[in-house]
C-alpha cells in the first residue's frame, strides 16, 4: 500500500510535527508512514483523510 | 510522561545496584561476573533510550504511546517469547552437558530473554511492521 501523505503534507505547509499532534500520534510514526514502513489502524487513517480534507483511498492507494 | 519517569527512577536503581555490587566484589570478578555486568549495562542503556523517547515525546505534546508503538511491542513480546523458548532449550542441553550451579543457569536465562526482547523491538522499531 502507498500513499500520498508526504505530498499533501506539503501541500497543506504542516510538518511532520503539526501532523502528528493534529491526528494524536508520534512524530515517529508519520516518518514510518510516510516511508511506507507501516500500515495504519482504520481509525489513524480516517483522521488524516479529515486532516488532508480527502477521503481514505484518496490518500491510501492500494496497489 | 509518568510511565517515563518511572522507567528512569526504576533505571537508575539498577544502576546503583550494580554499581554497589561492582565495588564491594573488590576486583574479585571472574568472567561470568563481567558477562553480567556488561549484559546488565546493555539492558539499563534499553531502558534508558525507552525512558528519554517517552520524556522527549510527551514534552513536544505529543502521546508518549500511539498506536505504532504498541504494535511494536506486541510483536516484540510475541516474537521474542517465541525466540526465548529455544533460548531455554538450548541452555537445558548445555546444562547437562556442563555443570553449572543453578543460580548462573536461570540468571543466564533470564538475562539472555531480556537481550532477545531488546534486539526485537530495536529490529521492529527501527525496520517498521508493516502488513504483508
Amino acid at each position: 500500500m502507498n500513499n500520498r501523505i508526504k505530498e499533501l503534507r506539503a501541500r497543506y505547509n504542516y510538518t511532520q510535527e503539526d501532523l502528528a499532534k493534529k491526528v494524536n500520534v508520534r512524530r515517529e510514526t508519520i516518518v514510518f508512514l510516510e516511508k511506507n514502513k507501516y500500515n495504519p489502524s482504520l481509525k489513524l487513517a480516517h483522521d488524516i483523510a479529515r486532516v488532508f480534507d480527502s477521503r481514505i483511498e484518496d490518500i491510501f492507494l492500494f496497489d | 510522561m509518568k510511565k517515563g519517569i518511572i522507567v528512569l527512577i526504576v533505571t537508575a536503581l539498577v544502576l546503583f545496584t550494580t554499581g554497589v555490587w561492582f565495588f564491594t566484589s573488590k576486583g574479585d570478578l571472574n568472567f561470568f561476573s563481567i558477562a553480567e555486568f556488561a549484559i546488565i549495562i546493555v539492558v539499563v542503556a534499553f531502558a534508558v533510550l525507552l525512558g528519554v523517547k517517552r520524556v522527549s515525546s510527551a514534552k513536544r505534546g505529543e502521546p508518549p504511546e500511539d498506536e505504532m508503538s504498541k504494535k511494536v511491542m506486541r510483536r516484540t513480546a510475541s516474537l521474542s517469547y517465541y525466540i526465548s523458548l529455544y533460548l531455554w532449550l538450548v541452555i537445558m542441553y548445555f546444562s547437562d552437558k556442563i555443570k553449572f550451579e543453578t543460580h548462573t543457569i536461570i540468571g543466564t536465562g533470564i538475562l539472555g530473554m531480556a537481550i532477545v526482547f531488546a534486539v526485537c523491538w530495536a529490529v521492529f522499531n527501527f525496520r517498521g511492521t508493516r502488513n504483508e
